[in-house]
């Protein structure tokens, strides 16, 4: 049993119990001596207290303070909900056009009809929960395909700046994003507002406003994808998230604060069906739901094994990759065992390292 | 792609087709085009029409305000659960449903608002008159009246008399703030005939007292209150996700995390050896008998 030299200077300082010990515990392979350790939480050491480090804001008795303005000063000198998004995320006062940007997105947020963040606000309502908990519980809909605003935006920063860093042509760089991002979830690109103008109109109003007080660079660049992906890939057009995401970027929203923005947004919309939900329907109790046979497509009925009878069915253990290869691929058949979900991770040979 | 929606409802909210998104009869993009703000798309969803200007500014002045609150159960929800480095949802979801009974009560306030205003009603009283009945009542009850009191702006809440006054200035004033005007000139002249500290109105009682008067039902208030201070709540998480550390227990920070290990005060009972498999039977007679545990019991 080797004694390793403790990691943290602190445990020297704290009392040591000697017990007897069971199982695995004693077992000389261990890399510690479990029999002989210190008990007790462990004693402050000479750094500086806990406090909560914040550089969005802090408030006092008085006063509540967001990147060193008086909310409540804020609010009196006509300042608004929309303005307050920029003094939290940008820590700046926005020019009125971009307020009118973001009101413009926030407007066209706030409802999507019968979708996942109403499904979910109204099923949590209908567990007579509160009312927060179906807001807050439809946040949880904003997942990378149904709204996938920070990959969204991370994919038009990374290839926008092939163009301010690299120096390849706009065009260039949108033929590069559609060629390697369009079978993507969070392309932005497709056919589903072939028929409703709302997405194009969100570029198009960007374009009006905010060239006057600042320059833009992602929704324009976000249209010249648009033509690439019309040229590569025939009837698209730019989506919600795509033409969202983009104006977020111009209003210097980061792609992780435009989803942020965003999911709350549609919270509002998701606790109004909530409400209708609990004023025109009714609550679900414990197993009151009934799920059709018909619906089933499982393993057919059988009967339960005695305890006795397990003793002869195998376990998952494989012995060699190929026979655990082949049992991972016979499980995928099994839908709702989890192995037919296909997950990517990153080959880290094809990561560039930070360090030298 | 099926398009079809997971779940099937009659609704009066919304609708949505490959040409347009409807809410409550507008076309969404429509009402951004013609300049509407996210205020107004507010009253559109929860009242289903197009609201004053000064009714407006009213929400907008007091969403302002409401979003950001610095260190409240809120945001620390969505600072702990972004150390874990979930999704950011997870984070922001998390602060949103820290709102109950104790932060940001909106509905229960706006239900205690309609009870006495209803027996005001129903018995041709005074809304001044119910809101002294309602002191009377919820005090002699030793109960907390709501919409009075904070842990944390101990002289007051900062915003709360500034949004009556604002409230009063737009004209947006109606019976709820008749009433709640008289339930605190109530409340603070018997807290002093007590000789008791003085204890002011919070967010809930000013806030929610606004929005009632501008027309927003108890639980929709709530849910306004609670999903805007979702925005601040989601900026402290990716401060923390972008600036922090994982885990918030690393040595190697100058000052102290939230979880490092000496941040932890145990007083449950003394460290003890695990009774054997042999032992057990006796042990846990012995524990029950004694029924020391009892005291442990949560």
């Amino acid at each position: 049993m080797a004694n390793l030299k403790h990691s943290d200077d602190r445990i020297a300082q704290m009392k040591f119990v000697k017990r007897k010990v069971e199982g695995t515990l004693n077992d000389p392979r261990l890399r510690y001596d479990y029999s002989n350790r210190e008990v007790g939480t462990l004693p402050p050491d000479g750094r500086e207290g806990f406090k909560w480090v914040s550089e969005v804001a802090y408030k006092n008795i008085h006063r509540i303070v967001s990147r060193g303005y008086d909310t409540t000063e804020f609010v009196e000198a006509g300042y608004g909900m929309t303005d307050m998004l920029f003094v939290d995320y940008q820590a700046r006062i926005p020019f009125v056009e971009e307020r009118e940007v973001l009101d413009y997105l926030l407007v066209i947020m706030l409802d999507d009809g019968l979708s996942n963040p109403a499904l979910l606000a109204r099923a949590i309502a209908r567990g007579k929960n509160y009312i927060t908990q179906s807001c807050g519980g439809s946040v949880l809909a904003f997942g990378h395909a149904y709204a996938s605003f920070d990959a969204t935006g991370k994919m038009i920063a990374k290839y926008y700046a092939m163009v301010e860093e690299d120096g390849m042509s706009i065009a260039d760089a949108a033929a590069l994003l559609v060629k390697e991002c369009a079978k993507e979830d969070h392309f932005g690109i497709n056919d589903r507002y072939l028929k409703d103008p709302a997405a194009r109109k969100i570029l198009d109003y960007v374009e009006k406003k905010l060239p006057a007080v600042k320059t833009i660079k992602y929704v324009p660049f976000m249209k010249e994808v648009v033509k690439a992906a019309k040229a590569a890939l025939g009837n698209v057009d730019i989506d919600l998230i795509g033409a969202m995401t983009a104006a977020m970027m111009d209003l210097d929203f980061s792609p992780e604060a435009a989803w942020c923005i965003m999911s709350v947004t549609r919270a509002f919309g998701a606790s109004a069906h909530a409400i209708e939900e609990l004023e025109r329907e009714s609550f679900d109790y414990l197993g009151s739901q009934l799920t059709p046979k018909e619906w089933y497509d499982g393993p057919a009925d059988r009967p339960v094994p005695s305890i006795s009878e397990r003793a002869g069915f195998a376990g998952a253990q494989a012995k060699t990759p190929k026979e655990w290869q082949d049992a991972w691929k016979e499980k995928e058949k099994l839908f709702g065992s989890g192995y037919a979900i296909k997950f990517y991770i990153e080959d880290p040979r094809k990561v560039v390292s930070k360090k030298k | 792609m099926d398009r079809k929606p997971l779940i099937q409802r009659k609704t009066m909210i919304s609708y949505k087709t490959e040409e347009k998104t409807v809410l409550r009869g507008y076309n969404v993009s429509d009402l951004a085009e013609a300049g509407y703000t996210f205020a107004d798309g507010l009253f559109i969803l929860y009242q289903g029409r197009i609201p004053s200007e000064n009714e407006r500014r009213m929400l907008d002045y007091e969403l302002g305000e409401f979003l950001e609150h610095s260190m409240s159960p809120s945001a620390v929800s969505s600072i702990a659960v972004i150390n874990g480095h979930p999704m950011l949802p997870a984070a922001v979801a998390a602060s949103i449903m820290t709102f109950g009974g104790a932060h940001g009560p909106g509905a229960q306030h706006g239900y205690m608002l309609k009870k006495y205003l209803d027996r005001a009603a129903d018995e041709g009283k005074t809304p001044e008159e119910v809101a002294v009945e309602c002191v009377n009542e919820y005090m002699d009850s030793g109960r907390a009246v709501m919409g009075m009191g904070q842990p944390q702006h101990l002289d007051g809440d900062p915003r709360a008399e500034p949004t009556h006054l604002t409230q009063e200035a737009l004209g947006v004033a109606g019976v709820y703030l008749r009433f709640q005007r008289a339930l605190e000139e109530k409340f603070y002249a018997r807290r002093a005939e007590e000789g008791r500290s003085y204890v002011a109105v919070n967010m809930v009682g000013a806030g929610n007292t606004a929005l009632a008067d501008i027309g927003f039902a108890p639980n929709a208030a709530w849910a306004l209150g609670c999903t805007v201070r979702g925005y601040s709540c989601a900026a402290h998480a990716l401060y923390t996700l972008k600036k922090g550390r994982a885990w918030a227990a690393s040595r190697n920070e100058p000052m102290v995390q939230m979880l490092d290990l000496a941040m932890i005060k145990y007083i449950g009972p003394e460290d003890r050896a695990v009774p054997s498999q042999e032992e057990r039977a006796e042990y846990a007679k012995k524990e029950l008998e004694s029924g020391e545990f009892r005291k442990w019991l949560i």
